[in-house]
């Protein structure tokens, strides 16, 4: 393996700068900082969409009331030049202050390795998005089994992306199922201590309350249906469900305008919006 | 809870009354509204009223079960035929905010006709509502849909067609594209027709009606993707859009979120938020006096 993980494991070096994309988040007595935990960046391949801009992303973001966002980037869903879309990414979030990017690894490349290394030790991110539907690798995996461990030894979080698009809007010659989730409680088990956030994914029994077993993993609510779905998931894994949007595919009211329809506590509120991030997107190497 | 909801991508109290939001899209028990006829159907309107009340909803219109044998099951069929006052029930329940429309079965069009005249006719109903799925579903370009049509267009009634274009093509037989819309709407330019999920995958659906000036698009039903009020908007006029909730199924965010989110003029919001379908239901509000 290519990878250093001494390299991977110093990472003292990265506390400095995510302490300050957090030092803002403060609990405020009359209106709670929010953490988007989903965004991209840069063109959706299939049309242009109208906060496809960052700058335009960002100030409907800051208008919105959200202090934060952890972006990852479109391109990574087709491009295999991933160490060229992380770079871009970077570069891009530098311009604004919320946004916090969040790499890409597509563990089917080679040298895959050398793309942690450089999310995590470069440019100091919290964690890293994974594709597995769009790159073409199953979440049984060994590699997948690799990269968590990686991540976890660095105390850093992965998020996996179980879908970009509903499949029946989908384009005719870009086909890409839901990722197939049934995998995650045993690569939860075989990597101890690793934090996993899923994406876009929509609960369904009996998966889910499987999924729920699992203390590492983690859940946004993009895709969380139902007027009372976002109350359910906070009744059932209180601590373990954070915002996402997945803007600007999906219009960022939708997510907001979902929170504010439930019927939530004071302290629900407080960890769907920015605690659980918090405590996610801070901690500490060991 | 600190956050105010106007902090959470709410328009405020004031601009959401000012929009006298009309709800072509309500869907309590849509499949069913339970043996009795109503249990499931009080359960999901009781389910929706919080979000109801925090976006100011004026009026919601919901697809009835008549017993013409819209659902799979037997014993509700038959509940409904010999007891149809149950059908009025949740209207009796929410006077002020409940609309109805009844589910039609186009392969039985005697007992559709009947359904037409006892509860578009005499009765409270403002439409009709034909579905993409299940038994009684069947592709509106069929020829049964005319006499349908023709009667429905006498009453002054309102047509919701759903419709979805699909990656992979149709998953049931009588699922319905925008596209047959398009074609059914042509034989009778005179009515109005409204084309349920503008068709899912909205950047067909819309090119598929768009030279249908009779036909409006419905907005619910599919995640809240970011450009399609815009396209609808540049490509059919404001006019042409119709706002739906998909409640309690779906959620407001994701629902009003497409409209409120979308880039456009206040003075279209308020069009497709309620004024389009207003002026789609008042000739039928008229002709029953209301």
């Amino acid at each position: 393996m290519a990878l250093n993980r001494r390299d991977l494991l110093g990472t003292a070096a990265a506390i400095p700068f995510l302490a300050s994309k957090f030092a803002h988040l403060r609990d405020d007595a009359e209106r709670l900082p929010i953490v988007d935990t989903n965004v991209s960046l840069f063109q959706w391949p299939f049309r242009r969409l109208p906060l496809d801009n960052t700058h335009a992303l960002a100030e409907k973001l800051t208008k919105l009331g959200i202090a934060q966002a952890w972006a990852a980037s479109f391109e990574a869903l087709l491009h295999r030049d991933i160490a060229g879309v992380n770079q871009r990414l970077v570069d891009e979030c530098k311009k604004y202050s919320q946004l916090v990017p969040i790499g890409c690894v597509n563990p089917a490349l080679p040298s895959w390795e050398e793309d942690v290394r450089r999310c995590f030790n470069m440019y100091r991110m919290p964690g890293v998005r994974l594709h597995p539907n769009y790159h073409g690798y199953a979440l049984d995996d060994d590699r997948v089994a690799s990269l968590l461990k990686i991540a976890t030894e660095s105390r850093r979080f992965i998020q996996i992306s179980v879908a970009m698009e509903d499949t029946r809007t989908q384009h005719n010659l870009v086909r890409v199922k839901d990722v197939d989730l049934t995998p995650l409680p045993n690569l939860l088990k075989r990597v101890p201590g690793a934090i996993v956030q899923v994406l876009n994914y929509r609960p369904r029994q009996p998966l889910f309350e499987d999924l729920a077993q699992n203390e590492g993993l983690f859940f946004d609510t993009a895709r969380v249906e139902g007027t009372d779905g976002i109350a359910n998931l906070l009744h059932s894994i209180p601590d373990r469900v954070m915002l996402g949007s997945h803007a600007p595919f999906f219009v960022p009211e939708a997510a907001l305008i979902r929170v504010a329809e439930s019927e939530l506590t004071e302290e629900h509120f407080r960890r769907l919006l920015w605690k659980t991030a918090q405590q996610i997107g801070m901690r500490r190497p060991a | 809870m600190n956050q105010s909801a106007e902090h959470l991508g709410m328009p405020s109290t004031k601009r959401l009354e000012s929009y006298r939001i009309w709800d072509s899209y309500f869907t309590p028990a849509h499949s069913h509204p339970g043996k009795d006829g109503v249990g499931r159907l009080y359960d999901d309107i009781e389910r929706s009223l919080p979000a109801v009340r925090r976006a100011k909803f004026e009026k919601l219109c919901y697809f009835a079960h008549v017993g013409l044998g819209t659902t799979t099951d037997a014993d509700f069929e038959a509940v409904a035929r010999s007891r149809p006052e149950i059908v009025l029930r949740p209207l009796e329940k929410w006077p002020e905010l409940l609309l109805g429309m009844i589910q039609l079965n186009p392969h039985d069009v005697a007992g559709s006709l009947d359904a037409l005249n006892r509860w578009l006719r005499d009765g409270p109903m403002l439409g009709v509502y034909f579905s993409g799925g299940g038994p009684h579903s069947m592709t509106c370009t069929h020829p049964n849909f005319n006499r349908l049509v023709e009667r429905i267009a006498d009453l002054n009634g309102v047509i919701m067609q759903h419709t979805w274009y699909k990656t992979g093509g149709k998953q049931g037989p009588g699922e319905s594209t925008p596209a047959e819309l398009a074609e059914l709407a042509a034989r009778f330019p005179e009515q109005k027709f409204l084309c349920a999920h503008a068709g899912g995958e909205w950047e067909r659906g819309i090119r598929a009606v768009q030279q249908s000036p009779n036909i409006l698009v419905e907005t619910s039903g599919f995640d809240p993707t970011a450009g399609f009020i815009e396209m609808a908007v540049r490509e059919l006029g404001a006019e042409r859009i119709v706002f739906g909730s998909h409640l309690p199924s779906r959620s407001l965010g994701t629902e009003l979120g497409k409209i409120v989110g979308a880039e456009i003029t206040e003075t279209d919001r308020r069009l497709i938020l309620g004024k389009n379908y207003r002026s789609l239901v008042m000739p039928i509000l008229r002709s029953k006096g209301l």
